[in-house]
């Protein structure tokens, strides 16, 4: 059986990254299950999809713990814990990467001997809808092997009818594109082993004790507990303010911030609030003195 | 707004600057619902029991997370106001048998989309009007249903495509004048309002909450997922729904309406359209100049009848 996972951004195609490859293996003949995972959380936020394709009849359910390939939309998510891009990775999993840098680079960074791939995946121009995720459902149908141009071709029509026009054929430019650039590669990818139930290895969840019914409900017990949450994972550029320029203007970015990540401290100087910044960037263009600008999250001059 | 109004906010720097909304939400990057909720939430101040109705700002208070210092509640799409009743009565019941005392008595704020305040909660907020219901109903108007992939709403102006209207001419019908029939119940208090305008905002927000009986305000929200923008823009995609005249900042009260902000020389509206992407069909492949022209007209007869009233 072949188990796939794709990890991305809300917003980047993921879901669709997934039911493409699905639908392609469904047209070769196999037995398919595709799902995205996500929250209750937006575009920017890390999410996964995955998929599992097989001959047989399909017993397994839920996420997948091995995989034999993971796909990577967005290179600024596999040092993050919570992404979850690393989980189960065995050596003979296949990493692709999008990334503008060489696999050495990334396998060197990792620390890992398995296979390692990169690719700089573009989102088809031009196109209403800007999924990066079209171009990594094409590169994973040739790097599993058992996929042909043709199935491919059928799965991006199939998935993307709804968009029309430019939109589904700027997608199956890039689909196709990514396909060709595997042919090296075609094959690399091969199935895994059918797991015992033995084998199974329980989620690391935190086991909550029950309380009685009308202990139970629903209710929170304190104000503003959300900021436990760390939405600063989402951000992939990373707002910082020039304290030289920024004339303290009476906080124009504290006041759009719509995250309340800006505070006004004793100095009456903003401060942004990384752990929860999601980088929308509407600080930086707002600041009447030009005082905020936006950097790579990824990049080296991080202060 | 009138000059005798006493207020506490007249300049940018007279707003607040901590903030009492949490941070932490699950609301995408840049969201316009979002900013305009801080906004209010901070003139309004902790002693408020939001009750929200379903919509993309649920997704708020998702268990054990809020980013609320007080109480929130989740109803049915089209009975936020009749959840606003219960606790309405509940805190009357409450003082009138001492168990709170007055200073610990809350403002009943609902909380809902548009899809929930012109559409299906329509009936239920007629009623709760109609009842004199002590609340304030803030709407933050994002033009479509959000959280469930941005279908057309009832606000969702002429033209724009929404996933259920993608043809190219979009959507076919026009926004719903919600301020109009609010007004018609005479209640104590409508306004829209911008978080793009934050003053004008706080002061109705101030005065709002000022006020008893029904009152009445409607948030335009730009939204980058469901509009098709960088969310870097949210901000300036809001400031140009005002200054084409899209968005006009008004307020009823005593029977009366009063504009607040008129743009004194309007940009034209394809400054506003031509930012998003649910209306870039209106521009590529070619210019769509007939419907440019029918939304252009539209906003002009709009303050060609402000003007004629206000003589
Ligand atoms: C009666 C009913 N119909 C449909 C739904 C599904 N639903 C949940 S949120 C939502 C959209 C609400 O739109 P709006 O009020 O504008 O809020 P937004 O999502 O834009 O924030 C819909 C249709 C529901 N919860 N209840
Ligand atoms: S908007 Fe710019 S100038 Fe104003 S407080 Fe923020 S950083 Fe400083
Ligand atoms: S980029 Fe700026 S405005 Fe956006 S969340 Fe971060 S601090 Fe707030
Ligand atoms: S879909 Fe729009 S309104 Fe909903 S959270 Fe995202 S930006 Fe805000
Ligand atoms: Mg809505």
């Amino acid at each position: 059986m072949y188990r796939i996972r794709f990890h991305g951004r809300g917003g980047q195609g993921m879901k669709t990254a997934s039911r493409i490859l699905g639908s392609a293996f469904f047209q070769q003949g196999y037995e398919v299950q595709d799902a995205p995972r996500y929250g209750a959380e937006r575009r920017g936020a890390p999410v996964f999809a995955y998929v599992r394709a097989a001959r047989r009849t399909i017993q397994e359910r839920g996420i997948i713990l091995e995989p034999d390939l993971v796909i990577v939309a967005d290179d600024s998510l596999v040092p993050m814990p919570a992404a979850g891009v690393l989980q189960g990775v065995t050596p003979r999993t296949v990493l692709l990467i999008s990334s503008g840098e060489t696999p050495e680079t990334w396998r060197h960074r990792l620390n890992i001997a398995g296979p390692l791939l990169t690719l700089q995946a573009e989102a088809a121009a031009g196109a209403e809808q800007h999924f990066v995720g079209t171009a990594l459902a094409g590169a994973a149908a040739r790097l599993v092997g058992v996929i042909t141009l043709l199935a491919l071709e059928q799965a991006v029509q199939l998935e993307l009818a709804g968009l029309g026009g430019e939109t589904l054929s700027s997608n199956l430019d890039q689909a196709l594109a990514a396909y060709e650039l595997m042919a090296p590669q075609a094959g690399l990818v091969s199935e895994g082993e059918a797991l015992a139930a033995a084998a199974y290895q329980r989620p690391d969840w935190v086991e909550l004790p029950l309380d009685e019914a009308d202990a139970a409900a629903a209710a929170i017990h304190a104000g503003a507990t959300s900021v436990e949450v760390r939405t600063g994972l989402w951000r992939t550029l990373r707002p910082v303010i020039d304290y030289q320029r920024c004339n303290r203007c009476w906080w124009v970015c504290s006041e759009f911030c719509p995250d309340s990540a800006i505070r006004v401290n004793a100095e009456h100087f903003p401060e942004i609030d990384y752990d929860h910044c999601k980088g929308c960037l509407i600080c930086v263009a707002q600041c009447p003195a030009h005082a905020i600008s936006a950097i790579p999250e990824s990049s080296e001059a991080q202060p | 707004m009138s000059d005798e109004t006493i207020t506490l906010y007249k300049h940018m720097k007279d707003l607040p600057s901590n903030r009492l909304l949490g941070t932490g939400t699950p609301m995408c990057a840049g969201c316009g619902g979002l900013l305009a909720i801080h906004q209010a939430y901070d003139i309004l101040g902790e002693k408020t029991v939001f009750v929200n109705a379903a919509g993309c700002m649920t997704l708020l208070a998702v268990y054990p997370y809020t980013p609320f210092r007080g109480s929130w509640l989740y109803t049915s799409m089209a009975s936020a106001p009749a959840g606003a009743q219960g606790v309405r009565d509940a805190l009357d019941i409450q003082l009138a048998r001492g168990r709170i005392k007055p200073e610990e008595d809350l403002q009943v704020v609902v909380l809902t989309g548009d899809g929930a305040a012109y559409g299906m909660g329509m009936s239920s907020t007629s009623s709760a009007i109609e009842h004199g219901l002590d609340f304030i109903y803030l709407c933050y108007d994002n033009e479509g249903y959000a959280n469930t992939g941005q279908q057309s709403s009832p606000a969702t102006p002429h033209g724009a495509r929404t996933s259920t209207s993608t043809g190219p001419q979009g959507f076919g019908g026009h926004k719903k004048d919600l301020f109009a029939i609010w007004a018609a119940h005479r209640p104590a208090y409508v306004a829209t309002v911008i978080a793009t305008e934050p003053v004008d905002l706080a002061r109705k927000i101030e005065k709002a909450k000022g006020l008893k009986g029904s009152r009445l305000i409607i948030a335009l929200s730009p939204c980058p997922t469901g509009w098709d923008f960088d969310p870097r823009e949210t901000v300036e995609i809001g400031r140009l729904a005002v200054k084409t005249g899209m968005w006009p900042l008004k307020e009823y009260e005593n029977g009366k309406v009063t504009h607040t902000r008129v743009p004194p020389k309007r940009a034209p509206v394809e400054e506003y359209l031509e930012k998003q992407g649910r209306f870039a069909h209106l521009f590529h492949p070619r210019r769509n100049e007939a419907m440019l022209a029918e939304i252009q007209a539209r906003v002009d007869d709009y303050w060609a009848g402000v003007e004629a009233d206000h003589g």
